[in-house]
């Protein structure tokens, strides 16, 4: 997973309906790109059999005294 | 007995003793309001705390109070007590600006749970309490009703996005404060103005009539005084909610008896990388100061290696900014030029993210939650520094939207956005103070829902310690 160039987030933006000028694509880029490159190492890595929901059975069943 | 208890200030005392003071008609509703609408008077000019001042209301409200208290009629435990909250909970009829030019004058058509639980057990409106424009901004800035100033040191910032939780707090204007924690909002404030500040679990209070900012990552919480008044609140606001189908069902703790509770024996957790990394130097040596308190109570203190805390900050960021996008994508197109510049770059960047990049975001949450949780098995909570330097100044982290201002407030946040990923609890006390008067504080985490080891642990902290009892002069 790379981050995105200024070109790709315009053309995103775009599809999205909200056009943003050159420039601003420029500094999106600059300003996002941080978080796709510190996400990467998960990206395309998670298992077919997941949900956003599992986090809320990981929050249910989490033990709330530490063990000892 | 405390000495907060033989004040003549009514406002210089914690939400606790005050609502006692009232019940027990050591002090009238009025006193206690007019002594805080004085401090008001006061502090305002210094501080741009409060977004709007309702005097002459709160002080009819207070007389209502007085003479229901006289006739034995009691609306609850915080009864005839005055509160002013961040500018982004709905009360019925009244403006609600979001901190935002855009919301400059909408008036708010219902009242939003958290506020309604408050009202319901007595609690009178001051006004209502600066923000961050749509609680998008961890300084303390806003572009369009100028910065709110630390009472402690008015030439340096507040943190955000609850400023004018933090700062009114801290200048004893309010007894207490709701702010909102979606990426560090309610911890930030707390950490720079040095009062007591509870991010609660996501789910643990409802969000019903709150301003949405991410609704993966926003939660409710208040800003005291003291872990015992944050308690309090807590378990006046939390438990299952209608309206809000994300909060909680299932008994509301007892956290009022939980902060009574000693914590020898409690074993809390040292991260051994990414909190402690890179500390500006008096903040680490106050982290070793409070571990080295917390030790004197009886808690043993281990180390602990948690997951990398780079991905899940990271993780953060593209959940927060896709869904503040398409919250705000009707105005984006509509009224773009009404935001202020950082506001606008910020909600610009969620548009970046494809679909497929923010589920994968979304569904890295349970994994990553469970690692976190294996990690700590062996803790009952985890202690770090909520930021790594204390406050800056307004000047130099007036950044606006220039090209590194993302980064600035990445490396600000860094502390607090695996939390608000994970959707976990954090308190976070005031802990010290540096050479030249900055307050610092520090966080506790917690396991999901377990904001009462939480709590216990602040109480216990702030019984052999008196950093949250200082103020401002």
């Amino acid at each position: 997973m790379t981050r995105p160039s200024p070109k790709e987030i315009k053309a995103v933006a775009d599809v999205a309906g909200v056009p943003v000028s050159a420039e601003v694509a420029a500094r999106i880029a600059n300003s996002i790109g941080p978080a796709f490159e510190g996400f990467a190492p998960v990206a395309g890595t998670l298992p077919f059999d997941l949900e956003p929901a599992t986090f809320l059975l990981v929050q249910a069943v989490t033990p709330i005294k530490a063990a000892k | 007995m405390n000495i907060h208890q033989t004040t003549t200030e009514p406002a210089l005392l914690s939400l606790t003793e005050v609502a006692r003071a009232i019940a027990g008609k050591r002090f009238s509703s009025r006193e206690v309001t007019q002594s805080c609408l004085d401090r008001i008077a006061q502090w305002q000019p210094r501080l741009n705390a409060f977004m709007a001042i309702e005097g002459d209301e709160a002080l009819a409200a207070a007389d209502a109070a007085d003479a229901a208290l006289a006739k034995g009629h009691v609306k609850g435990v915080l009864h005839g007590v005055p509160l002013a909250h961040k500018d982004m909970y709905y009360e019925a009829g009244k403006v609600v600006t979001c901190g935002s030019k855009i919301r400059r004058d909408f008036v708010a058509t219902t009242t939003s749970t958290a506020l309604q639980r408050l009202k319901d057990v007595g609690t009178i409106r001051l006004g209502s309490l600066q923000m961050a424009e749509f609680a998008y901004g961890p300084t303390g800035h806003n572009s369009h009703y100028g910065a709110v100033h630390n009472p402690f040191a008015v030439d340096h910032i507040t943190g955000g996005s609850s400023s004018g939780s933090g700062s009114a707090v801290a200048a004893r204007l309010t007894f207490a404060a709701l702010g909102s924690d979606t990426g560090g909002s309610i911890r930030m404030p707390a950490h720079f103005c040095g009062v007591t500040g509870l991010k609660t679990t996501w789910g643990r209070i409802s969000r019903a009539g709150a301003m949405p900012l991410s609704q993966s990552l926003d939660t409710v919480g208040p800003l005291a005084r003291t872990s015992e008044d944050c308690a309090l609140l807590l378990g006046l606001m939390a438990g299952a909610d209608p309206e809000d189908p994300t909060a909680i069902a299932g008994p509301v703790p007892d956290y009022a008896t939980a902060v009574r509770e000693p914590i020898r024996g409690l074993r809390i957790g040292v991260p051994t990388a990414f909190y402690v990394d890179d500390l500006d130097a008096e903040v680490a040596k106050i982290l070793d100061e409070t571990i080295a308190a917390l030790r004197g109570q009886g808690a043993d203190i281990v180390q602990v290696e948690l997951p990398d805390q780079r991905q899940l900050t990271a993780a953060c960021q593209l959940v927060l900014a896709t869904e503040a996008a398409a919250f705000h994508k009707r105005w984006l197109i509509e009224r773009p030029q009404d935001y202020g510049p950082q506001v606008l770059m910020r909600l610009q960047n969620g548009l970046a993210i494809p679909g497929v990049t923010y589920l994968e975001a979304l569904r890295w949450r349970g994994p990553a939650l469970a690692a976190h949780n294996a990690a700590v098995a062996g803790v009952d909570a985890m202690i770090a520094p909520v930021a790594p330097v204390p406050a800056p100044t307004i000047a130099e982290s007036d950044i606006g939207n220039s090209p590194d201002a993302e980064s600035v407030i990445q490396r600000l946040t860094r502390f607090t956005r695996p939390v608000n990923y994970l959707g976990l609890p954090s308190l976070s006390i005031p802990a010290g103070f540096t050479k030249g008067g900055l307050p610092v504080g520090m966080q506790l985490i917690g396991r999901s829902f377990d904001e009462a080891m939480l709590l216990r642990i602040g109480a216990a902290f702030q019984r052999v310690t008196d950093f949250h009892d200082r103020v401002p002069v």
